[in-house]
């Protein structure tokens, strides 16, 4: 028994003694600077220039440690879930649209309005940060959903570019068949996806809403008329089949059809431009999606890529918001972070860098300002949104490999996706 | 072998000093043998750290937390029995990985036994180079479970992979057999059936252990190979069978790796990979819902303990242990 009970002992003096250890020591440093912790994911090459302006943050602000914590995107939001749960929220948090709600929702996040300067700011873009009117969220900058075309393949296989000002998804549909057929069998015409936001811009074109009063405003009809789209590309070969398509969608954007130069076409995001460009050593070309023959509106929208956030907890305020503040309104920072989350929002500083900005991004600039006139205002997803993808690939998954009839699919898809937002 | 195991006598026997007798009449240990239990405590602490720490603690929080509305972001609230009612009633997809978790655990578990098994024998029949065949056999058994063969398996079975070029040469035209509803479980049970390694070395094991007097005996009343490994080989060998079984299906249902990497986190094609264990990483990590995860956790070890249970009760019926009548 007793030595029972020393064990027990000794046990309890070892928690104790570890859980001394992992507390305390948050916020001041040792040499009297205020630590701030900034979250953030990507590639190496992200990683770099933060930290390049992170270095210039620090200079300018000599009495302000800040400390990056990076991840890939995989585990990011498993970590950052993990570091609030646990009372260790970063000060600073990057966030994208889908996470947004949930964060902010739940008392996670600091009300940004008045605290950080947005005089600069595309006012248009700055309502895909507010959560029931609060300014939770500042975004980075932003992309457009887009069509990207390569024109080498779609010329090999002897046929034109479309005109994107008129062409419609029947039209699409009919000369991605025409360049599988036109290539030989070593090329297809497109590749599909079923990002949420293709489903967004199609419903828009029909006259409806992804979100609408907390209820999902997309009809039945309007989810049988998209994957009637998957349907005819697949049945006439314009694309290929589900199961080889699902291999291609899941091995990433730099072996994708377009950026193997096996396809014609291809649904991405414009800040996915330049490194396609690159895996593909071909010129491509950004176009505005298909539109349906009756549509009154292109439905194309500003996504934010990223959002910045500060923590509801943080111990900083103040010095948290001079660092977002830095992020999005200082010219030096935009130099040295370019278009990496997006094309900046801050007038200023994208009339500063420009010149500066590789032929991927100049083009998506000067695509933005083409469509400037026909854009919708972007909704932030409501809690339960971060569901959305997952629940819309399921369904489709199911109707194009011939598993589920459309009209089941989209009973089930709309009840899911309601109870999803329902809470 | 010599025997390693036995103890030193001075450790063993009674210590020499006089014992004190106190009130209780329990004598006295001495110093020697109090220290040596100190010691033995100091280094059980690091043991009992992690135990508690990394065990204990979570298994404890997580019964809790099933019973709770909990969404990482904030703090738990307590909501009852909703999570395993929800659970039960309204969760299609709880269904539907139940459902894929059985599958490949009812199909791929004998099958994966039945090769260990058949290899075993083959390798105990005097084989040369018996050690070389059993590393290179155990070796897809260490390896199974990792990120790496994963991703190996989705290349194998993908559109331009090796099985679709060999029936290429054929003339045949295959599709994407890791994304295809059809067939995606399958290539995840062959996986689980190429692990065939750890069993087999315990089969091999086991087959060693009968005595090859009985065979001589069987061979001699002129028994044939089949009849002999009816008569004597699987009779003698159940308790091994048994002990396979029980570690197999236990492993099986908790399989993650396979089915996470294979279908790219999702379960798919069309939830057709949707393990358990995947769907409680989902609904725990992905969807917010922890306090969900946790009761679906809860409810896989009770089916687990189930199942283990009937193991056991059954056993009575096909286990042959020597001893007993």
């Amino acid at each position: 028994m007793r030595s029972l009970k020393t064990v027990a002992a000794l046990a309890v003096a070892a928690l104790t003694l570890t859980a001394c250890g992992s507390g305390g020591g948050d916020g001041e440093a040792a040499d009297g600077k205020v630590k701030l912790r900034f979250s953030y994911w990507g590639a190496d090459s992200r990683q770099k220039l933060t930290e390049q302006a992170i270095a210039l943050f620090e200079k300018k602000n000599p009495d302000i440690d800040v400390v990056g914590e990076f991840s890939d995107w995989a585990s990011y939001y498993e970590s950052l879930a993990t570091k609030v749960a646990a009372n260790d929220a970063p000060d600073v948090m990057t966030l994208e649209i889908r996470g947004l709600s949930e964060y902010a929702g739940r008392g996670a996040l600091a009300d940004l309005s008045g605290k950080v300067n947005t005089a600069d700011l595309d006012q248009g873009v700055l309502p895909s940060g507010q959560v029931e009117g609060k300014q939770y969220a500042l975004p980075t900058g932003v992309n457009v959903f887009a069509m990207l075309a390569n024109k080498a393949t779609i010329e090999k296989a002897g046929e034109k570019m479309p005109d994107d000002a008129t062409w419609t998804w029947d039209d699409y549909i009919e000369l991605s068949s025409k360049i599988s057929k036109g290539g030989g069998g070593s090329v297809y015409g497109t590749e599909y996806t079923f990002n949420p936001a293709y489903l967004t811009i199609f419903a828009a074109q029909r006259g409806e809403q992804f979100y609408n009063n907390g209820k999902i405003g997309i009809t039945p009809e309007t989810l049988k008329a998209w994957w009637a789209n998957f349907d005819k590309l697949i049945k006439t070969k314009g694309s290929p089949d589900a199961a080889k398509m699902a291999e291609v969608a899941a091995a990433g954007q730099e072996q994708s059809l377009i950026a193997t130069n096996t396809g014609g076409f291809g649904m991405w995001w414009t800040n996915q431009l330049g490194a396609m460009t690159k895996s593909s050593g071909q010129e491509l070309t950004l176009l505005r999606l298909p539109k349906l023959p009756d549509a009154q509106k292109s439905g194309l929208f500003l996504q934010p890529a990223m959002h910045w956030t500060i923590s509801s907890k943080t111990e900083h305020p103040a010095e948290a918001q001079k660092f977002v503040d830095f992020l999005l309104n200082d010219p030096e920072a935009g130099a040295i972070l370019l278009s990496d989350r997006g094309l900046p929002i801050n007038s200023k500083v994208l009339a500063a860098i420009k010149d500066k900005l590789p032929p991927a991004d100049q083009q998506t600039l000067t695509f933005i300002d083409s469509i400037k006139g026909d854009l919708d205002q972007v909704v932030v997803p409501p809690k339960g949104g971060g569901k959305m993808e997952d629940i819309i690939r399921r369904y489709s998954e199911a109707v194009t490999s011939g598993q589920q009839s459309p009209d089941e699919a989209a009973t089930q898809l709309l009840a899911d996706a309601n109870a999803a937002i329902a809470g | 072998m010599v025997d390693s195991l036995s103890l030193k006598p001075e450790a063993a026997a009674p210590a020499p000093a006089p014992a004190v007798k106190r009130g209780r009449g329990r004598p006295q240990p001495s110093l020697r043998s109090r220290r040596e239990a100190w010691a033995a405590h100091l280094f059980l602490v690091p043991w009992f750290i992690g135990l508690f720490l990394i065990t204990i603690g979570p298994i404890v929080a997580s019964f809790y937390l099933s019973f709770t509305d909990y969404s990482l972001l904030e703090e738990a609230k307590w909501v009852g029995l909703d999570n395993y009612v929800k659970l039960f009633t309204e969760d299609p997809r709880f269904w539907t990985s139940l459902k894929v978790t059985a599958i490949y655990v009812v199909v791929s578990v004998p099958l994966q036994l039945a090769f260990a098994l058949a290899l075993a024998l083959l390798l105990d029949r005097g084989l040369r180079g018996l050690s070389f065949y059993r590393s290179i056999y155990y070796l897809p058994s260490l390896l199974g479970g990792s990120v790496a063969i994963a991703i190996l398996w989705r290349k194998i079975f993908g559109a331009n992979g090796l099985i679709n070029a060999i029936l290429g040469v054929f003339g045949i035209e295959g599709t994407s057999y890791v994304n295809d509803p059809d067939t995606a479980l399958s290539t995840l049970i062959l996986l689980h059936v190429w692990t065939f390694g750890a069993p087999m070395v315990i089969f091999l094991a086991g087959l060693r252990q009968i005595p090859s007097s009985y065979y001589e005996a069987a061979s001699i009343d002129g028994a044939g190979t089949v009849q002999q490994f009816k008569a004597i080989t699987l009779p003698l060998l159940t308790p091994i069978i048994f002990f396979n079984l029980v570690l197999e299906i236990i492993k099986s249902f908790q399989s993650f790796t396979q089915s996470f990497i294979v279908s790219n986190g999702t379960g798919g094609p069309t939830d057709s990979t949707l393990f358990y264990t995947l769907y409680l990483y989902t609904k725990g990590f992905k969807d917010y819902e922890m306090g969900y995860a946790s009761a679906l956790a809860w409810v896989l070890v009770v089916i687990i303990a189930g199942l283990t249970g009937i193991n056991f009760l059954a056993s009575k019926y096909w286990v042959f242990y020597g001893d007993s009548k």
